[in-house]
């Protein structure tokens, strides 16, 4: 019985039948989960994690502190690091040169959770399709750029954040007031 | 003298009218095609080119116009440059015998015209499948003269798919031809005028219900659509008999499978599903007292049986993965084959004990 039921399945093209209803009713209840991209774009997650940016503090001075530690914990060597003392405060250290090459970065946020200063944040940027790849080997420049666009609420330097924060990488005729 | 020359115009107008209608269809079915894909799989399809991508066919021909157009190195210079028109030619040639609407005749200049039907041959169908086999050797010449192992394989292909099935295209259609006792497609459609089950698909006394099935499946296969689309199978083939052509060869390939989709939905209307007859005998336009315009009810009913099937071929496409190679030559050899033949056995016995009119 159940061979003779295949049978009939068989010469009425019974599953290419139900096959067809199905993308038949696709077609009738037509709901397309397509999202027009350059016309309507998808709300990121919270925690996306786009392009790297240098960030500032309030007086516009860089938060970097040429430290390596990004360059350390990248996996895969994105970034390159020149630091330097500040002429004139020996105590004092920055970033001469950064640079980061984008085309190998995978986004993993070592790097920011590397970083003691918190001098690096990751964007929300996506759209970073270039047609010439060296386009995306970035300066210092143009991190901090990228920063400043995507993060306009800086912070303040670390020895003015609270009177118990500590800080380092400080001259010392930086030094805040104590307060008596 | 004068009255040939007025017969030639009319035919030169006839035959230009049919080629700009096929070609327009063709530009509908490249959009409607990828239209009706995307439905059926839940994505829109083109949507930037116009108001819902519906230029989309002028920017495709435009694109592929002005394409380069390259010739393999190694590759049959001659035979490179012949086969896309010889896969065109044989495609567009066929719609000279369609009848697209009523035999009716007008009188133009002291002369009786038949606007709907280019020519009557009385080897109508004949001609159609001599033609649409001549369409196989531009799919295999173009494989073959490409130099490339993927066209090769994809002519192939085509050679054995083509040459197995339009066997069974053939003698699907001997049922319908012993019932009608003739090859003009003009006769076959006319003797299934009247109510609907005159129509060949269910007519008596037996009525072609197989052959049909046989003559859809297969004429699927010819043409080399989904799901017997291995001649092109782009997962293996990358793209079949085409890989190496570009610009206008490469449209002239796209036109030809399109143009013979719409050939085989044409003779399937004609012969299985009545061509131009309404379902109902005569016409509703003539019954409301608009005799002058039942061409245009018939024409429609044409039209919509063309687009039935036509849409059939994108439901296919849209639902059916592609056989593999063994499978579709076991099913073409021992499945189709002896259905089209018992039908014409039975077929012919039927007709010989109860003839028709």
């Amino acid at each position: 019985m159940n061979r003779f039921k295949a049978w009939i399945k068989t010469i009425t093209f019974y599953e290419i039948l139900v096959g067809m209803m199905a993308t038949m009713r696709h077609l009738l209840n037509y709901k397309p989960i397509t999202l027009q991209y350059p016309h309507e774009k998808r709300t990121l997650p919270d925690s996306y994690r786009g392009m790297l940016a240098l960030l500032r503090y309030d007086d516009g001075t860089e938060k970097c502190v040429g430290c390596d530690l990004c360059e350390a914990a990248c996996p895969s060597r994105v970034i390159r690091v020149v630091s330097a003392e500040v002429p004139g405060e020996p105590t004092k250290r920055f970033a001469k040169e950064y640079y980061m090459d984008m085309t190998r970065c995978l986004f993993c946020g070592l790097c920011v959770d590397a970083c003691p200063v918190d001098a690096l944040g990751m964007t929300r940027e996506y759209e970073w399709a270039v047609y010439d790849k060296r386009h995306l080997h970035l300066n210092k420049e143009q991190l901090l750029a990228i920063g400043d666009r995507s993060y306009p609420v800086r912070e303040k330097r670390l020895e003015f954040q609270h009177p118990n924060v500590a800080f380092f990488n400080v001259a010392f005729k930086n030094l805040p007031p104590k307060e008596s | 003298m004068a009255e040939l020359a007025i017969r030639m115009a009319f035919s030169l107008a006839q035959i230009a009218v049919v080629m700009g209608i096929i070609m327009l269809t063709i530009m509908v079915l490249t959009l409607a095609e990828r239209k009706v894909l995307g439905w059926m799989q839940d994505r829109m399809g083109p949507m930037e080119v116009g108001p819902y991508g519906i230029l989309q066919p002028i920017a495709d021909g435009l694109k592929l116009f002005f394409k380069e157009d390259i010739v393999p190195a190694g590759a049959n210079r001659f035979l490179f440059s012949l086969a896309p028109i010889l896969a065109l030619v044989p495609a567009l040639i066929g719609f000279a015998v369609i009848p697209f609407g009523p035999d009716s005749t007008v009188e133009l200049f002291g002369i009786q015209f038949k606007p709907f039907i280019i020519s009557d041959i009385n080897i109508g169908i004949l001609y159609i499948l001599a033609f649409t086999s001549i369409g196989a050797y531009g799919i295999i010449l173009g494989g073959w003269a490409s130099n490339s192992k993927y066209s090769l394989l994809g002519g192939l292909r085509a050679a054995a798919q083509v040459i197995s099935y339009e066997l069974n295209v053939g003698l699907a259609i001997v049922g319908v031809l012993l019932l009608a006792g003739s090859l003009s497609l003009v006769k076959i459609t006319q003797a299934q005028a009247g109510w609907f089950w005159n129509w060949y698909i269910f007519a008596p006394p037996f009525p072609q219900l197989l052959a049909f099935v046989v003559y859809v499946i297969s004429a699927v296969a010819e043409t080399n659509r989904v799901p017997f689309d291995l001649p092109e199978a782009e997962s293996e083939l990358v793209a079949g008999f085409f890989t190496e052509y570009s610009g206008m060869r490469f449209a002239f390939f796209f036109i030809a499978e399109y143009g013979n989709m719409i050939l085989v939905s044409c003779i399937a209307a004609a012969l299985f599903l009545g061509g131009w007859n309404a379902p109902y005998p005569g016409t509703a336009l003539a019954r409301l007292g608009f005799a002058q315009f039942a061409w245009a009810e018939n024409v429609v009913w044409f039209a919509a049986k063309v687009y039935f099937f036509l849409f059939l071929f994108f439901w296919l496409r849209a639902t059916l993965p592609r056989l593999r190679y063994d499978q579709l030559m076991r099913f073409g050899w021992k499945v189709m084959l002896p259905i089209a033949l018992g039908n014409i056995l039975v077929t012919a016995i039927a007709a010989y004990l109860f003839p028709r009119g």
